[in-house]
């Protein structure tokens, strides 16, 4: 990984030094500069918070309704039947689109970009979550009802660990569709976060300042990812283990 | 337990005809009838899960199954597997553990557990809630004959101790026998029961 990250480097210092074009085509190292100066100033971190925030934000409202959905979709045919036509609609909107009705209707303020992105996660998490219910098995559901499991028990503990797969790669697809979604709604119609600094530096043509607080944001997800996510994903899974 | 199916049919096919039976507190039935006749679907009507039939089912107690697979909670401990279906307390899984020959298991999950020992813990659960009346759909039917009869002998065993009603499923009449059950066949379409 190491190796190839280092090509992808060297890759991208040779194009620069070709192009010698350092304003729209900076290298690594000038980039670099740039990450440590805004660094420095408080900048990268208070905006990279403030996005961190609002991804955290619309996450746990947008998984919260989107497993919520699937589970009683993936359940009930008649609901699903009736809910699918919304869902394929919601599901092919552009994310653009919603974002830009939810700033009209609601005004440019904090509730419409988290309101924008969940609405933009919520069908997809309800689709995969969806196909998870569709797959519980019956002969789980036998017991509960024989051993009149009260509803909290049979969902925490027959239901909802059934549903993990589904819910982790929901939450996995999520994260990385929010966060972009997050830095178009920051871009279109907020004042903070590093979609709007990525607007600040594109109307000043700074892409260097660009691409640094891109790479921060990737590598805050990247250490979500492997700092949370997949030690979540040991400890539910620990269950698979083989007999000693 | 007073059981009086008057009839129940899928998709307007008739499955089972009329059929009484009225089990006394202790009293162990064999259902006993080819594969297809609808032994399942009986025992699933008198568990209370299938209620799209017209008739009576009335059991002042508590009924509990063994299912034809151990049907265990993968994800949870031999422990949580008896304590978190059945709300009994942790002692009591723990001495029903023993018991069934599983002492020292609670914190292993089923996967760690031999198909004989899943069963036994299947069978450990039934008894968790002190049932009045059991029902056993063909539990023995995959295994081995050694195995099969070790779980006979302690099927027979804690029924005794707790004096349960039984009503069992199965194709083999040796395997009533050794529990000590009336056998009845289940014959005829739609089916009915014979003593």
């Amino acid at each position: 990984m190491v190796l190839s990250l280092g090509a992808f480097l060297a890759l991208w210092a040779i194009v620069a030094a070709i192009v010698a074009e350092p304003t729209t085509m900076p290298g690594p190292l000038r980039v670099w500069t740039v990450l440590a100066d805004e660094a420095a100033s408080g900048r990268l971190l208070t905006n990279t918070g403030i996005t961190l925030l609002r991804v955290v934000a619309a996450f746990v409202v947008a998984m919260g309704i989107g497993v919520a959905l699937g589970l009683v979709l993936g359940r009930s045919h008649g609901t699903d039947r009736w809910l699918n036509p919304w869902l394929v609609i919601l599901v092919n909107m552009p994310a653009l689109v919603v974002t830009v009705l939810c700033y009209i209707w609601i005004g440019l303020n904090e509730v419409a970009a988290v309101a924008a992105v969940v609405i933009n996660k919520v069908p997809l998490v309800t689709v995969m979550v969806r196909e998870g219910a569709r797959a519980l098995r019956p002969d789980l559901d036998d017991l509960a009802r024989i051993f009149r499991m009260p509803t909290g028990a049979r969902l925490r503990h027959v239901v909802l660990p059934q549903m993990a797969p589904y819910i982790a790669g929901a939450a996995r697809a999520g994260l990385s569709l929010i966060w972009k979604i997050v830095l178009v709604v920051e871009f279109l119609g907020r004042s903070s976060g590093v979609g709007f600094q990525i607007h600040l530096n594109f109307s000043m043509f700074r892409v260097a300042h660009i691409l640094a607080y891109a790479f921060t944001f990737i590598l805050v997800m990247l250490v979500i990812e492997y700092l949370v996510l997949r030690p979540l994903e040991r400890h539910a899974g620990r269950w698979r283990q083989d007999g000693h | 337990m007073d059981i009086d199916i008057r009839a129940k049919s899928f998709a307007g096919r008739p499955v089972l005809g009329p059929i009484r039976l009225t089990l006394t507190q202790g009293q162990r039935v064999a259902i006993l009838g080819p594969s297809g006749i609808g032994k399942t679907t009986f025992l699933r009507i008198v568990a209370g899960l299938d209620h799209a039939f017209d008739g009576t089912v009335t059991e002042p107690g508590r009924t509990t199954v063994v299912f034809q697979e151990p049907t265990l909670l993968p994800w949870r401990t031999a422990l949580e597997n008896i304590t978190l279906p059945t709300q009994v307390a942790p002692d009591l899984a723990r001495a029903l553990l023993a018991e069934v020959g599983l002492a020292g298991k609670d914190a292993l999950y089923p996967r760690q557990l031999s198909l004989g020992q899943q069963r036994r813990l299947a069978l450990a659960r039934a008894f968790a809630p002190s049932p009045t009346t059991l029902l056993m759909d063909e539990p023995f039917a995959s295994l081995d004959a050694d195995t099969a009869g070790r779980m006979l002998d302690l099927t027979a065993a804690l029924l005794d101790r707790a004096g349960v009603s039984l009503i069992f499923v199965t194709h083999d009449p040796t395997e009533a026998a050794r529990l000590r059950a009336q056998v009845l066949t289940l014959s005829g379409s739609p089916a009915t029961l014979d003593g």
